[in-house]
């Protein structure tokens, strides 16, 4: 595996499993709608890495969306941001407000993306 | 100045401007007994000057008012025409374009009365009743009609006639004179008809006056938009938008706005209004003001503007310069030897917005002045703008108008799911807060707490130490800072330290301490691992793994597997062999399942950082931080049931684990449970107020119980408040 490795991922990874559980799947059925969220490194839309968190199926897929038709919304993060609003460090809304997320398409798909969809990673 | 010059005109007396006179007191004289023969004269041109009977007629006779410049009524008081076409001539020497346009277009397009035949002298006076002066009049007008010869408005005095009586005149006499004059046409005939009508002070905006409102209500809709376009923040948002969008494609470029702007105010409106309502206060109010004051009032302003021009306080301060400047504004008249006060100015100007702005409203006003200078034809006009220009300004309001604006606007208007926006941006701020301390720390740098009551402690490291194993965590971190402030190099002290804060939920603070550590004693074991756990907290993989294989590496026993050229490239597999490899040399060496397991944690293969940190129990079942290790892997592989009973063993053991405790809620709350999440969240806090990610956890946990009224005391960081409210 690669050192390279965004923060993200782990989030992402975590998100996937967290999906298949009960909570998650409340989640899917709360929300409904599938988001793309882009992370970049360290500049944003520079070496993007593209996810897709289905929260119509419930699931966290890496690469562009091929389930036929539009995203939702489409998010775009640093890493670090990312990570930040993931875990609540961050208010979608503030990120929004000082540049740190970008957001394509229905505004009404995006006011439901929300710390609470994504599980918290526990410390060792 | 002597008074002796204004008496003979010295040159001190020169009024700017003035060519009528250089001897303002004379003028004044003059005006006020009249023995000037020029004046006499010209009073004597005038019409009926006396105070009993001046009708519109009176005002039409422009020569003598002319020579009265600056007076602030002499303007109004010319007949509308004669003045409007005059106040736009002078227009139109500036602007060839745009009003002398707007000119022309009202000199063609609107029906005024012709001019000519009411300049010309007048042959009959009419006398007495009005009853008979108005029958008088009418056959005179017949009479006319019988020679064929066009008819002369006369002077007629004002006769009080209604609305309804001019009305009735109106439609009698055109309809009288098309039977009179059915060989002539019917230019002659409206000539006929005006000429009577304005010297019965009946006109088109009087008859107009008396039609419904209600005609016009298209108008008036123009002209509440024209309103709503001037005042768009009385709109909302979303309304405003479309109606910008709407009023853009109206409107066209500036020069459209202009046109539109001069055709609501600037030509037709205002002017004409200004000039009928003055012809009206003339006919009104101004009655009992004859010639002469005005006249005088005219010198007089002269003559105070001369004055009020000379240097000398004497005459400044003089009684006779203010009572001059009184009589140039009107304040006093002279009546007959009698010097009464006159009309205050300030009276006027309550009758002027009394006469303008009060009842019938400016719309209808407007609508019908509309009518008298063709509403179809100004509709039209508008229309036909409209059409024509729709320039690049018109784009970006088209483009604007497509962007989704309205659903933002409903959207912001909902809020912030669960939050209040005062909440929001109270959180911004803590966050930003936060943030950038965090920043501060994300630099590795230690940070130490403002106010440390173990600084000047004898023995501040045995005090942090019993401290730790008393498991009062946070006073254990006070003292270890004392200590290390004391003797920065002690590696002890700051791994003591950095072990404190990781148990204590704070991994920024744990990460800047161990470096600290790790630089007085680069090879510690203990240094390195707990570096590469933080690290991974952190989820920071590239550096977790370097200090990890740095644990490899300066371990006496597996040293040696580690080859050295590794360190510039390492990839995780790579790391993961040596450990199993290391792992398998000596099984029974904890420390190397627990590196591998965290190992596993870094590459996310749970299940196998599960089997490590199992089999490291085996060998060391009383490592609380081993359980909590358990604990966490678990709970992100959501196995977090599992989790919840490694923690619990974490805790038995140490009851005052702090990331123990948190890691609790965390389990509860990826589960969905979040009301249960939330009193391990508190009293995760109460033993660390200074754990941030708890703080931030507990606010989410907060949100999704809808208990925003506790957001304030998470704010506040009330923590008294909250463990009465979520006892464990």
């Amino acid at each position: 595996m690669a050192t390279t490795q965004l923060k993200s991922d782990a989030i992402m990874d975590l998100m996937k499993e967290h999906l298949s559980t009960d909570a998650g799947k409340e989640v899917t059925e709360k929300i409904g709608l599938v988001y793309q969220i882009n992370i970049a490194p360290k500049k944003l839309g520079f070496e993007e890495v593209t996810y897709i968190v289905d929260l119509k199926k419930g699931q966290v897929t890496k690469g562009k969306y091929e389930g036929g038709g539009k995203v939702d919304a489409t998010f775009s993060f640093k890493d670090d941001d990312f990570v930040k609003v993931a875990t609540g460090k961050m208010n979608p809304q503030i990120a929004f407000i000082r540049g740190a997320m970008k957001i394509k398409g229905s505004l009404s798909a995006a006011q439901k993306f929300t710390p609470d969809i994504f599980p918290k990673p526990s410390k060792l | 100045m002597a008074m002796r010059d204004l008496v003979n005109g010295g040159a001190a007396c020169a009024v700017p401007g003035s060519s009528s006179s250089s001897n303002p007191l004379g003028a004044l004289t003059n005006a006020l007994l009249g023995s000037s023969s020029k004046t006499q004269e010209r009073l004597k041109e005038i019409p009926n000057a006396s105070r009993s009977g001046p009708g519109p007629q009176f005002y039409s006779e422009d020569q003598q008012l002319r020579s009265l410049p600056g007076s602030e009524l002499d303007q109004p008081i010319l007949q509308p025409g004669a003045q409007g076409s005059e106040f736009f001539r002078g227009f139109r020497s500036v602007d060839q374009n745009g009003l002398g346009a707007a000119w022309d277009e009202v000199q063609h397009g609107g029906p005024m009365p012709p001019l000519g035949p009411m300049y010309e002298p007048v042959q009959p006076t009419f006398e007495g009743p009005p009853q008979r002066v108005l029958s008088n009049f009418l056959h005179s007008f017949v009479e006319s009609s019988r020679g064929g010869i066009p008819f002369r408005p006369a002077p007629v005095p004002v006769l009080g006639l209604s609305q309804s009586d001019k009305q009735c005149i109106r439609d009698r006499s055109s309809i009288m004179a098309r039977h009179f004059f059915a060989d002539r046409g019917e230019e002659f005939i409206n000539n006929q008809v005006n000429a009577l009508l304005s010297s019965l002070d009946i006109d088109d905006g009087i008859q107009a006056r008396g039609h419904i409102p209600g005609r016009f209500r298209e108008l008036d809709e123009y002209w509440n938009e024209s309103q709503a376009v001037m005042k768009p923040g009385l709109h909302p948002a979303d309304s405003w938008a479309a109606e910008f969008n709407q009023r853009g494609m109206d409107h066209g470029g500036p020069d459209a706005w202009v046109q539109s702007f001069e055709q609501q105010h600037g030509v037709n409106g205002w002017a004409t209004e200004f000039e009928q309502g003055q012809s009206q206060l003339m006919s009104n109010q101004m009655r009992s003001m004859d010639m002469q004051n005005l006249a005088a009032m005219e010198q007089t302003r002269k003559l105070a503007h001369t004055l009020s021009q000379d240097g000398n306080p004497k005459f400044q301060n003089s009684r006779f310069l203010q009572f001059v400047s009184k009589m140039s504004r009107g304040e006093l008249i002279i009546d007959e030897n009698e010097v009464k006060p006159g009309p205050v100015p300030g009276e006027w100007a309550t009758e002027y917005e009394q006469q303008y702005l009060g009842p019938p409203s400016w719309a209808d006003q407007f609508a019908n002045e509309k009518l008298s200078r063709g509403p179809e034809q100004w509709a039209d006009e508008f229309a036909s703008g409209r059409g024509q220009q729709e320039s690049a300004d018109d784009q970006w309001v088209n483009e604007f108008s497509k962007l989704h604006v309205n659903d933002w606007v409903d959207e912001f208007a909902e809020g912030p799911v669960g939050e209040s926006s005062a909440d929001a941006w109270a959180n911004a701020y803590d966050e930003f807060l936060t943030e950038r301390s965090a920043e501060k720390q994300t630099s590795g740098v230690y940070v130490f707490s403002d106010m440390n009551p173990y600084v000047g402690h004898p023995e501040p490291m045995k005090e942090g130490q019993e401290l730790f194993r008393k498991g009062l965590l946070s006073e254990a971190a006070l003292a270890l800072e004392a200590e290390v402030m004391k003797n920065p190099e002690n590696a002890e002290g700051w791994r003591l330290l950095g072990v404190t804060h990781a148990e204590n939920d704070d991994d920024q603070q744990a990460i800047a301490a161990m470096m600290r550590a790790q630089e007085a004693d680069p090879s510690n074991l203990e240094v390195l691992l707990a570096l590469g756990v933080s690290h991974t907290n952190e989820l920071e993989q590239a550096t977790a793994l370097k200090y990890l294989y740095g644990w490899l590496r300066n371990h006496p026993k597996y040293g040696a597997i580690a080859p050295p050229e590794l360190a510039d490239s390492l990839y995780h597999a790579d790391i993961a062999r040596l450990f199993t490899e290391a792992s398998q040399m000596n099984p029974e060496d904890a420390d190397v399942h627990i590196v591998l397991g965290v190992l596993y944690n870094l590459s996310r293969e749970f299940d196998r950082a599960i089997t490590s940190f199992q089999t490291a129990l085996k060998l060391k079942p009383n490592d609380y931080s081993l359980w909590n290790k358990l604990g966490a892997t678990q709970a992100n592989s959501v196995q977090s049931a599992d989790a919840i009973s490694a923690y619990q063993q974490a805790l038995d053991l140490k009851p005052n684990y702090v990331r123990a405790w948190a890691n609790m809620g965390i389990s509860y709350a990826n589960q969905g449970m979040y009301k249960e999440s939330i009193p391990y969240y508190v009293r995760a806090l109460a033993m660390n107020p200074k754990a941030d990610n708890a703080w931030q956890y507990l606010r989410l946990s907060l949100s999704c119980v809808s208990r925003q009224d506790l957001l304030e005391a998470c704010e506040s960081r009330n923590l008294d408040l909250l463990q009465k409210e979520f006892p464990l």
